[in-house]
């Protein structure tokens, strides 16, 4: 795909025509400031991106965000909505790591206060997080607590005395599908995930303490209790093996089954089938199973970073609180207004945030007024962002935006690149402590493998689908 | 000749295999993966050994092959273990029947997420080899 290619409708957004390619169904959006633009042409992510535009009823638009690189089927970064009932449900269009997800804890002490601490508190958490590959945690579930979790999702954890109660209603769906059903869930996703709850695993996974390093929107700050200067915490973790076991399974069926339904596609990974047939519902059933166990997931680490926290900190210290938790693989069922009504839609959104405005019902009280806190994290040892949420996002882009910087590179490049010791050295000077369970990890995540998050920031803000709350500098981060 | 040849992508792995029969090719597919979950693995004669038996039909060598490596990396999360020998009763276009040996090891160095099929062509070459990209999700 060439620059030439793309049609600039303002200044934030480019189309290309649904003209380009015959088997087109709708146009395809690529969010970016033209500053950015030469990082998403320098992989295949448009011409993956025009091969979403193909699927079977979807609507409006095939997006992608300014973090978008090449994936494989869908492109990362990208929102793709499809009319319900009948339109297609993909896999591919959620990723094989379900509800992979951001969660922001807010704590009330303050960097300057506490940074002779901060080696301590590293080692804590790397001790208190289980992170790596193919190592269970410190939890194992027997088939009817998996069930439970499947069910349930973050209440699963605090019923069972891991996580706290006013957490639940800071999370996206309140940490809970209802149309889960964990009969549609293999024997052996189940398996996989047994003793993986509590666990971040590797790659781009990591537990990260920030301290908020600068303020824009006065208002949602004081919402969601944000001053410059307080110590605040990232964790990015999904589904573990059971969400890639989900996913597999059920791709594997789909490859197989699309053609009784007259579907033909460009890519077989975008395999999908009408949501209203049987294959569709069992695999939205298994997948809302899989993100109820990200979101139970992700609030076991939390337990685990509240206790480090206490082993450090004392006794006395108040457990840092849950500001919000949003998922960034995930299809969920939303309305919209399209064509002067109200119509239900599927958004496959694969690596991308939601980002609603003011007003909707599930959000806390506290900042219901304000928006979605949409958490933003950059690459380790370069700045992380709070965002929030638009009424704008909703009539661009179904109520989506970015999920990270995005990466430029390989992780071949990266580790031929990159001194891993040597950057973990620098990181230290500049006063951020990085404990990894391997150099290969440090060097495949280092900060210039990806995009400059204050440009793919810069986007979304400018396009006005989210704006800048406040921006996250590390002092901390831990990886598998 | 070369049968595993690691290609450029932006965020995951690119793979191209070669062999002179399916057979070599699901062999050379198979050790790819349990070259990045755990390079330069030995065995070790202290260790558990597991053994698995996989028979399935898929709709055409391409998706066999995907789905064969799909249950082979399975088998390696639920097992802990590398797999490092393939027997084939029988292996055609569309139908495998094979007996997997693994030995269980202390956690692997990369989190392969899933074998994905895009990409994928399983298919003879002007060489008269069999060969396809594959791509994995990591």
């Amino acid at each position: 795909m060439k620059k030439s290619q793309l049609v600039p409708l303002d200044p934030y957004r480019w189309e290309i025509p649904r003209t380009f390619r015959k088997d087109m169904r709708v146009p395809a959006w690529v969010f970016a400031l033209e500053e950015v633009l030469d990082d998403v042409l320098a992989d295949r992510s448009l011409d993956q991106l025009v091969n979403v535009a193909t699927l079977p009823g979807i609507v409006k638009a095939s997006m992608v965000m300014p973090d978008v690189h090449e994936g494989y089927g869908f492109p990362i970064g990208g929102v793709a909505a499809t009319a319900y009932p009948h339109g297609v449900i993909s896999p591919g269009g959620i990723g094989y790591d379900i509800n992979c997800g951001v969660r922001l804890m807010v704590s009330d002490l303050r960097y300057e206060d506490v940074k002779d601490k901060m080696e301590a508190l590293s080692g804590e958490l790397f001790r208190q997080v289980p992170s790596g590959i193919g190592k269970g945690g410190q939890i194992v579930l027997s088939p009817k607590e998996m069930d439970a979790v499947l069910t349930g999702g973050a209440a699963w954890a605090v019923e069972n005395g891991k996580g706290f109660k006013e957490d639940l209603e800071h999370i996206e769906s309140h940490g809970c599908l209802t149309e889960a059903d964990p009969s549609m869930v293999s024997e052996r996703a189940k398996q996989r995930g047994r003793d993986q709850l509590g666990t971040i695993g590797a790659g781009n996974h990591f537990v990260e303490v920030d301290v908020v390093d600068e303020l824009f929107h006065t208002d949602a700050c004081e919402a969601f209790g944000l001053q410059k200067g307080q110590l605040v915490i990232l964790i990015h973790t999904g589904s573990r093996g059971l969400g890639h076991q989900v996913a597999t399974d059920y791709i594997r069926l789909m490859v197989n089954v699309m053609q009784n339904y007259g579907i033909q596609l460009p890519d077989r990974e975008l395999a999908c089938v009408p949501f209203n047939s049987g294959e569709g519902q069992s695999y939205f059933k298994a997948m809302c199973a899989a993100a109820n166990f990200a979101w139970c997931n992700r609030e076991v680490v939390s337990w685990e970073v509240r206790k480090a926290w206490k082993s450090v900190f004392g006794k006395g210290v108040t457990p840092p609180r849950l500001l919000y938790d949003v998922a960034h693989n995930i299809a969920k069922i939303e309305s919209y207004g399209m064509n002067g009504k109200e119509q239900k839609v599927i958004v496959h959104r694969k690596g991308a945030t939601r980002a609603y405005g003011p007003g909707y019902h599930e959000l806390p009280e506290a900042f219901r007024h304000i928006g979605q806190p949409v958490l933003i994290p950059g690459s380790m040892g370069t700045e992380s962002y709070v965002l929030v949420g638009t009424q704008k996002s909703r009539e661009l882009s179904f109520g989506s935006c970015c999920h990270g910087a995005g990466r430029r590179m390989s992780r071949r490049a990266a580790k031929r690149q990159v001194d891993a010791p040597g950057l973990q050295r620098k990181l230290r000077e500049r006063g951020i402590f990085l404990t990894a369970g391997s150099f290969k990890g440090i060097a495949e995540e280092a900060p210039i493998a990806y995009k400059n998050v204050n440009l793919v920031v810069e986007t979304v803000h400018r396009a006005g689908i989210a704006l800048k709350v406040a921006k996250l500098k590390p002092v901390s981060v831990i990886k598998g | 000749m070369k049968n595993i040849e690691i290609l450029p992508h932006t965020a995951d792995i690119r793979i191209k295999v070669e062999g002179t029969s399916l057979e070599e090719l699901f062999r050379a597919g198979a050790s790819a993966i349990a070259g990045i979950l755990s390079p330069g693995f030995q065995r070790d004669s202290g260790e558990t050994e597991v053994i698995h038996d996989i028979d399935f039909n898929s709709a055409n060598a391409t998706s066999l092959f995907v789905d064969f490596l799909s249950e082979v990396l399975t088998l390696s999360y639920v097992e802990k273990s590398i797999f490092y020998r393939l027997e084939f009763r029988e292996l055609t276009e569309r139908s495998v029947s094979a007996t997997v040996h693994g030995q269980v090891v202390n956690g692997f160095d990369e989190d392969i997420k899933a074998v994905t099929y895009h990409e994928a062509d399983v298919r003879l070459n002007e060489s008269g080899r069999w060969e396809t990209v594959f791509i994995i999700d990591i």
